[in-house]
Order: structure tokens, then sequence, then C-alpha cells
């Protein structure tokens, strides 16, 4: 009798000492240097608030393949944004859950350190502020964060990452956020013949992809400025409409008038695998877009300056078409696709 | 015997307790009703269909007939103000006890209980119609109840793409021909307030002067709301012409979501923020 009281002493007695003194634990999680090419724009400023990490990068990567997000297990992040190709599909819109066709075309997860909108029409300024958007939207995931959570919670793994992620703060909607972000900083494409050449790495253009290159300084550069090929404005170039009335372009943002049927100008890297086009998969091919370009776009009263002083259409002869279409494919980073180990 | 003498004054104690307050004439809070009244000026809406004949026609300023199948608002950070000038905040912060979605559908959600106001005079109240843009971001973890109320598939109030909430939700018909109207509104505004750094801000904070002072105490009164949807195409800001061309400078039919011109119809009905308070939103009666 006396044994099992003090066994039952000691065992309170240490109930006691590990709820008392819990020691905290500490996680080792080393930030990701990011490896920044040379002349590219500087950072979106929400980077330092939300530097990869290790363990973040890791989580975030499996969660963007965990088709755990969406509402019947169908979809993940992955199913619309495909490696091969360059993070978007080959679909004209998103397709959710349950064959939903979205608003607009997937665009590509590529560079997103490096830009201050993202979507087509910029509706987000942070990329921590995108990933409820897919998991919430009827015709994307369907899903709500409670629900994710929920899912994730029931497996042990996830807990011991998003601890080893975030600090022992378990699974978090912030964590989801961030972590996600997070693998997205590090999809960072800069390794295309483009970048060999511009870096003096062995590699030079073919004398097409020159004279390409000569025609894009010439007719295409005003808005596929910079790096990244875009200069992240917004504009309307008079590409046909989407018929869907929610369709507004910028304009749903910002309510102004002017930005009716703005989108963001996209970046062209990687667009050799980024078909079909446009904001909702108007062009099958490049050589379609280019014709359209050169035959003339839709006019409007804000349709871009530098189409309606040229007539409302970029000329380009069918030598031009393919010398452009050339340099175009010299922004492939097969690295970065993931054709190359 | 000792033990017996604590035991029948803890009770005497109890017993006075009890009695004071059941005996209190001047409860020190009690309810307030809100109760919204849905109209075309002084008509009641009925909701209908395209060729419902019992719907509530109207008629706009610029001769539009139309009438509703849906209407919905979201009613938050509530403030009701003494005569003495002091703010009596409800729950203003969280939107699971401080907000609502009035659907006139869902005869249940015309009358809104706040509950525990503190006994006094009140002469004026505030509400906001939409969400303030510091809650405006479909937070399921700080607000559980509210976000599933305002998602539920009947009520369709989340706004995903702006990841906010939608502020109203009209849909309906308008034209001899019964075109189909559409009107989402909602804020799109990216920062912190003062400093936005993108999009438009369509909440709208309404005061309205109560007709009668209202006393909260021994009686829990009710102030009659009417939200006059009159307002939507005919208010004190715009006379607004529906249009289903790709005229994108009338307006935007049939869904606001294109609205180039939503905060149109956001200050008709919530007012324009400087000389107009209270869009379509008056205080019938109080019934105390």
């Amino acid at each position: 009798m006396k044994k099992l009281i003090r066994s039952i002493a000691f065992i309170l007695l240490f109930i006691g000492c590990s709820t008392d003194d819990t020691e905290p634990i500490t996680y080792k999680n080393p930030e990701l240097a990011l490896d920044i090419p040379v002349d590219f724009p500087e950072l979106n400023s929400s980077v330092y608030n939300n530097m990869p990490t290790q363990y973040g990068v890791e989580l975030g990567e499996k969660l963007f393949f965990d088709r755990q997000l969406s509402a019947d297990n169908t979809i993940s992040c992955s199913s619309c944004h495909i490696q091969e190709s360059a993070f978007a599909d080959h679909n004209p819109k998103g397709i959710g859950i349950e064959g939903r066709i979205g608003l607009r075309n997937a665009p590509p997860v590529q560079n997103m350190a490096f830009m201050q909108f993202y979507n087509w029409d910029g509706n987000k300024l942070q990329l921590e502020d995108q990933p409820l958007v897919p998991i919430i939207t009827h015709e994307e995931m369907d899903s709500s964060i409670l629900e994710v959570i929920g899912k994730l919670e029931t497996d042990p793994s996830y807990i011991e990452l998003f601890n080893k992620a975030f600090e022992g703060e378990g699974i978090t909607a912030d964590g989801i956020y961030n972590s996600i972000a997070q693998y997205e900083y590090t999809l960072i494409s800069s390794n295309s013949k483009y970048d060999k050449v511009k870096r003096n790495e062995g590699e030079t253009f073919t004398t097409s992809e020159a004279q390409g290159y000569a025609v894009f300084q010439d007719k295409c550069i005003s808005c596929h400025s910079t790096e990244l090929f875009t200069d992240q404005s917004f504009r309307n170039i008079g590409f046909p409409i989407n018929p869907d009335p929610e369709e507004g372009g910028r304009t749903r943002i910002t309510g102004l008038v002017e930005d009716y049927m703005r989108f963001r100008v996209p970046s062209l890297r990687n667009i050799e695998y980024t078909a079909p086009y446009g904001s909702f998969g108007q062009f099958a091919t490049l050589e379609d877009l280019l014709d359209y370009l050169d035959n003339g776009v839709l006019e409007a009263d804000n349709l871009d300056p530098i189409l309606k002083d040229n007539n409302n259409r970029i000329p380009l002869t069918a030598q031009e078409k393919i010398d452009l279409i050339a340099f175009m494919k010299t922004l492939s980073d097969v690295e970065f696709l993931g054709f190359e180990d | 015997m000792k033990n017996l003498k604590k035991y029948i004054l803890s009770a005497a104690v109890v017993v006075a307790f009890m009695s004071c307050s059941s005996d209190d004439n001047n409860p020190v809070a009690n309810n307030v009703t809100l109760e919204f009244n849905n109209t075309f000026g002084d008509t009641p809406i009925v909701l209908g269909d395209a060729t419902s004949n019992a719907a509530t026609k109207n008629t706009s300023d610029a001769g539009q007939i139309h009438h509703f199948e849906e209407v919905k608002y979201v009613i938050s950070n509530i403030r009701l103000i003494k005569a003495d000038g002091t703010e009596i905040p409800y729950h203003v912060n969280d939107l699971d006890n401080g907000a609502t979605v009035v659907d006139q559908s869902k005869p249940e959600t015309l009358s809104y209980v706040m509950s525990d106001i503190p006994a006094g005079d009140y002469t004026e109240i505030k509400f906001g119609l939409g969400v303030r843009s510091d809650l405006n971001t479909l937070d399921q973890i700080s607000f559980p109840t509210f976000y599933e109320n305002a998602g539920a598939n009947d009520t369709q109030m989340h706004w995903e793409w702006g990841t906010g909430y939608r502020f109203t939700k009209l849909e309906g018909f308008y034209d001899t021909d019964n075109k189909q109207l559409s009107f989402h509104s909602g804020s799109t505004v990216e920062g912190e307030e003062g400093a936005y750094t993108q999009g438009v801000d369509a909440y709208r904070d309404i005061t309205i002067v109560l007709p009668t002072t209202t006393t909260v105490g021994n009686s829990a009164p009710t102030i009659n709301i009417k939200a006059d949807f009159d307002y939507f195409l005919s208010g004190e800001s715009h006379t607004v012409t529906l249009v289903s061309t790709e005229d994108i400078t009338n307006n935007a039919t049939p869904s606001a979501h294109t609205a180039t011109e939503m905060m149109k119809f956001v200050e008709n009905i919530g007012g324009n923020g400087t000389t107009d308070h209270t869009g379509m939103f008056s205080v019938t009666s109080v019934e105390n």
C-alpha cells in the first residue's frame, strides 16, 4: 500500500514537473539564400518579412502538391501550375474540382519574388495573400482554410513540419500561406539561353534569334521590359474580350473606367511552354498571337497609346514573326522546367 | 452549530442578492432590436423571379421598371449614441457577434437583436453597410460563424477573388422585357486605412438621428430601419440608367463585378461619405 502511494506521489511529482518547466524546444531552420540573378528588378518587399527557410520551403512545396487543399481532394496547386509548363498549364482557363471552369488563364508561377503585382488584374500585392483565393474559390478548390487545417492535422508529418518551419506553432493558416509563398519565392528562372548569352557563358544566338532580338527591341520591349520581360504595367492591347460578365480586367480592382480590360503585361520567360496565350487563352500559338497583333487589334477608348499610334496594330513581316518566335524560345529555361538535371 | 449558523447566513445573503436583482426597477442593460424593412418607397419588397406577378415592382427616375429576386446586405460596426454623445459600440471588432447578413428571403434575418446594451437614453445610431477594411479579410479562423453564414450556398456573400465579403448582393430584372440585373459590391483596397495602395472602399458608415429617444432599461426597444431600395437607381448621388450594352461608362449590368460604376450604386445606397451619411437608410420609428 505504502509503495503504491509512493508511486502515485512520484507520478504526480513528474506530471507536475513536466507541466511546470517545459524547456522550449528550439528548432533549427536556416534561411535559404535566394539566388538573385544579375539585373533582375528589386524584390517585392514582402519577401523580407517572409524569407524562405529550409523547412518553410519544404513545407510549402509539400502543400503545393497536396490535393487535400481542395474540397474533394482531387486537385492541388500543382494541378494548374505544372513545372513543365513553367508552373502554368495548357488549358485556356483554369479548371477546378468537378471540372469547373474559372475566369482566366492560369498564370505561370515563376520569378514571383520580383513581382509587385500578382494575377492578371494585380488584385494581390503580396504573395502571402494569394493561396487562400484558390482554396476558397468555387471554380477552383472550393474548400475553406479550416477544412484544410482539419485534414492536415490528421497527418503527424505535417504537424512536425509546421513546427520545424514556424518555431513550434503547429498548423496555422498563416503557416500555410507563408510556406507556400516561401516555396514560390524560390521558383526563379534565369538560366535560359538568353541569360547565358547575356552572361557570356559561351552560348551565342543563331542568326534568326539575333534578328528576332532586334525586332523585339524595336517592337516589344516598351512593355516587355526588364529582365523579367514585363514592365508590370496594366494595359489594354485590344485582345479579344472575355465574354464572361465577371471580367473587367484591372477595373475590377480600381473601379476606374480607364482600367477596363487592362491586364498585367505577362512575362515572356518560358513562353514556349505556357500556351495558350492571353488572359483567357485566346491564342493557341505564338504564331496566332503575332498574326493578330499584325492584322490589327480591337479598338477601345483606352487602347494602349503604342497601338493607337500605329493604327491599332504592330506590323510584322512573316520573317520578323519567325525570328521573334526564335528569340522568344531562347527564353526557355530547361533547368527550371525540369527537363534537365 | 457554528457551521449551521454560517450556512444560514450564506443562504440569507444569497436570498438577499436574488431579491435585489429580481426587484430591481432599473436593470443595467437590456436588448435592442434592429428591425430591417426593405422597401421601394413605402412599399415592402416582395421578391420574385423574372415573370413573378407578386414581386414588388418599382420604377426608377430614369423610367425603368425593375424588381428583385434577391436582396442581401451586410450590417456591421453598430454603435448607439447617447444624448450626451457617449458611443456604445456593439462588438464592432467581432464579426461573429457584431455583424449580420440581412437577407430578404429569410425573415429571421430581418430582426437583429443586440443584447446587453447599457441602460440609457439613445438619440442616434451608427452602423456600417458592409465590413470595415481592417476586418474584411474572409478570416475564417477569427470569425468562423459569420464566415459560415455569409458563405452559405444560399447566401453567397464571400467575394473570393478579393478575399473579402460581398457587402451587397442584389439580383433582379429590369425593363418590360425583364433583362437580368445583378449588383454585387465589395471592397478591393490593399494596404492600411488612410494609405491604401490600390482599390476602392465600398464600406459605408451610416449615421441616423433617431426620431424618438430610445430608452434602454426596463424596456427593450425596437428600432425600425427602412432600407429604401428605390435609392439603388434613383439616389441622392446618381440617377442610373441600366444598360446591357458594352457601354461601360453607363454602368455595369448584368454584373457589377465589371463595375467601373460600382461606386455609383454604393453611393446611392450607402451615401457618398461626405455630405450624405444615410444613403437608402432611415429610421421610421422606435418602439420603446
